[in-house]
């Protein structure tokens, strides 16, 4: 299983990129806000890129939220594979969070389906 | 503690899912004379090559039934064309294709317009904007798993070309469709007189409108 390490940004981060023949799947999250200067909502993304279809030749992009999860300054919160069941992205899977943090380190452990 | 296995008394032999060196196919009378040159004629495959190939497409779900992705499986340059018929007379493409699990329904037409799984009496068709008549006839990605697809289509040049409507089932936003297909490339070449025991041995492909009887 892969995983990426990014701290928390309003820019969403690219974790895992689009396999056309695959989803992906957030097997764990870890986010270590010990450290952390704020609150940081955390938010799994999917960015979906739409097929044409009938009557729409270029139907464009599309950004859904996945997960969410709230790490309070101090706290580290940890979610395994049975937390995160069902969770999965169509297109990349993308964090973003609400603040800037660079001292508020996430770990994504996640799989192409 | 010891223990002895007894002999089988039998084994069970599966055979292949796809055409092999060396079998032999009959197309039946049904063809159109368009299609003469396979018409009514036996052919021993040659030379066989297995061509893997994912297809997926991402679709908003359809409650109403007008979102539908139509794969065309002809060949062409068309924005829904995959273009995986044969251009060659002596080349027969079986094709096996599987689902990755989804919330999604696929319909088949042979040719655009005209459903593979209608029934007799009037109006029952596949109807995608219908909430009942969406499910008749419609292949569920659990009917011909990735791993071990069920679907199987005998490809030939020129063939009326085959549609698969995909589209999303309510519940969920968006739908990932990943299609698995395996070409089986198959090369044919003429039993100009086949025998008795060849045609009985040979594997019978018939015209799509046997299933429209």
């Amino acid at each position: 299983m892969p995983s990426q390490v990014v701290t928390a940004h309003t820019d969403a981060r690219t974790i895992a990129a689009e396999r056309e023949n695959a989803k992906v799947l957030l097997k764990s999250l870890t986010i270590d806000n010990q450290r952390g200067n704020t609150d940081n909502e955390i938010v799994i993304q999917d960015f979906i890129t739409i097929s044409p279809y009938y009557g729409v030749g270029a139907p464009g992009t599309t950004t859904v939220e996945r997960f969410k999860v709230q790490a309070i300054v101090g706290d580290m919160i940890t979610l395994n594979e049975s937390d995160l069941k069902g969770v999965k992205c169509l297109g990349a899977m993308l964090l973003d969070s609400d603040n800037i943090d660079a001292d508020c380190d996430i770990t994504v452990g996640y799989e192409h389906e | 503690m010891l223990e002895l296995q007894p002999k089988a008394q039998f084994s069970v032999v599966i055979p292949p899912k796809l055409l092999q060196e060396g079998y032999l196919v009959t197309f039946s009378s049904d063809w159109p004379s368009t299609h003469d040159a396979i018409r009514e004629k036996t052919f021993r495959i040659d030379a066989v090559n297995q061509v893997p190939y994912d297809r997926s497409f991402v679709l908003p779900e359809s409650a109403v039934g007008t979102i539908y992705r139509d794969v065309d499986f002809s060949n062409g340059s068309g924005a829904f064309q995959e273009s995986i018929y044969p251009e060659q007379q002596n080349s027969l493409f079986e094709v096996l294709l599987g689902f990755k699990p989804g919330n999604f329904l696929s319909h088949w037409y042979i040719p655009a317009g005209k459903s593979v799984h209608q029934l007799e009496y009037a109006g029952m068709y596949p109807v995608m904007t219908d909430n009942t008549l969406k499910y008749l006839g419609s292949r569920q990605p659990k009917d011909s798993p990735y791993d071990d697809p069920r679907i199987k289509l005998y490809l030939v040049k020129d063939l009326a070309p085959l549609i698969m409507r995909l589209f999303v089932l309510p519940g969920v936003d968006f739908e990932k469709i990943v299609c698995g297909l395996t070409i089986n490339k198959c090369q044919m070449r003429i039993i100009e007189a086949p025998t008795e025991d060849q045609l009985l041995k040979s594997k019978v492909i018939r015209y799509y409108d046997y299933l429209r009887w």
